[in-house]
């Protein structure tokens, strides 16, 4: 286990703390630089602030406590983001019965992007206009509305930018179980979009004129 | 590479999560299709709108929270 502090900060919780270890460990503040990107990965999973602080804050007194285990020259914000994941995840099974479970209809992946960008009537320039058009509110709502493992993937890959191989060090799953859960939450993701951006555009006084 | 082919690897392309050939073969279907331009536009924009989406600071309280929870358990 001391050979990898990563994975022993998580699971021996009631071992003896090793005494510091030169080469191990990290300051407060190096520690903090991350506390935007876990809180708002938090409000995500939480889907609201005092649960979200409460998360960051258990995330924070874990990192703590296992310090010396994390080898100085790994990744501390990965580090960090296993054991937020770990946290919200022993959350989940506590207090709720989402499913990944959820169906998905047989559309093609292509016939969904027509529908978005033929019929959505979305063009060349469909990017900005599509930035205009759709509110960060309504985005979090359908983000949030995602179920978590779908919605846990999709916020480490677009929001934080971890690596398919970061996380699935990070949730301890097969990189395929990563990339499936990112596709489905996404497409679900795409599908509110296309849904989403044809109003949102076509609206009189929309932004797409 | 066919416009379904492209699909299909769309977002490993966008996650840069391809190897150097398959990425190369990407780019060259889409330097010649169009359509597919679309595709990667409408797929770059969802990325953008979920990371502007999720760009909140934490409450400045939470900070002091962490320090004084983390000075609390370090003095026994």
């Amino acid at each position: 286990m001391r050979n990898n502090p990563n994975g022993a900060a998580l699971t021996a919780s009631d071992e003896p703390l090793p005494g510091p270890v030169s080469g191990f460990g990290f300051s407060d503040g190096e520690a903090l630089e991350h506390l935007d990107a876990l809180y708002r990965t938090a409000l995500r999973l939480t889907r609201n602030p005092a649960d979200a602080e409460d998360l960051v804050q258990e995330t924070y007194l874990r990192a703590f406590r296992f310090r010396d285990r994390f080898a100085a020259n790994s990744n501390l914000r990965a580090w960090l983001f296993k054991i937020l994941s770990n946290a919200a995840i022993s959350r989940f099974r506590h207090t709720s019965h989402e499913s990944a479970d959820t169906s998905l209809d047989d559309m093609p992946e292509a016939d969904l992007y027509s529908r978005a960008v033929a019929d959505g009537g979305l063009e060349m320039s469909a990017e900005d206009e599509l930035l205009s058009a759709v509110l960060d509110v309504d985005v979090r709502r359908a983000l949030e509305e995602l179920p978590e493992p779908f919605r846990l993937a999709v916020v480490l890959s677009d929001v934080e930018g971890f690596s398919y191989k970061e996380i699935a060090d990070m949730l301890d799953v097969p990189l395929g179980t990563v990339m499936s859960r990112l596709f489905r939450g996404r497409r679900i993701l795409r599908r509110w979009l296309a849904e989403e951006a044809r109003p949102a555009l076509t609206r009189p006084g929309g932004t797409a004129a | 590479m066919n416009c379904a082919e492209m699909i299909r690897l769309l977002e490993q392309f966008v996650d840069r999560e391809l190897s150097s050939t398959e990425a190369f073969e990407v780019q060259a279907h889409l330097d010649n299709c169009p359509c597919c331009v679309d595709i990667f536009h409408f797929e770059t924009a969802m990325r953008r709108l979920v990371r502007r989406a999720c760009s909140e600071s934490a409450p400045p309280s939470l900070r002091d929270r962490i320090l004084s929870g983390l000075h609390t358990e370090s003095d026994p």
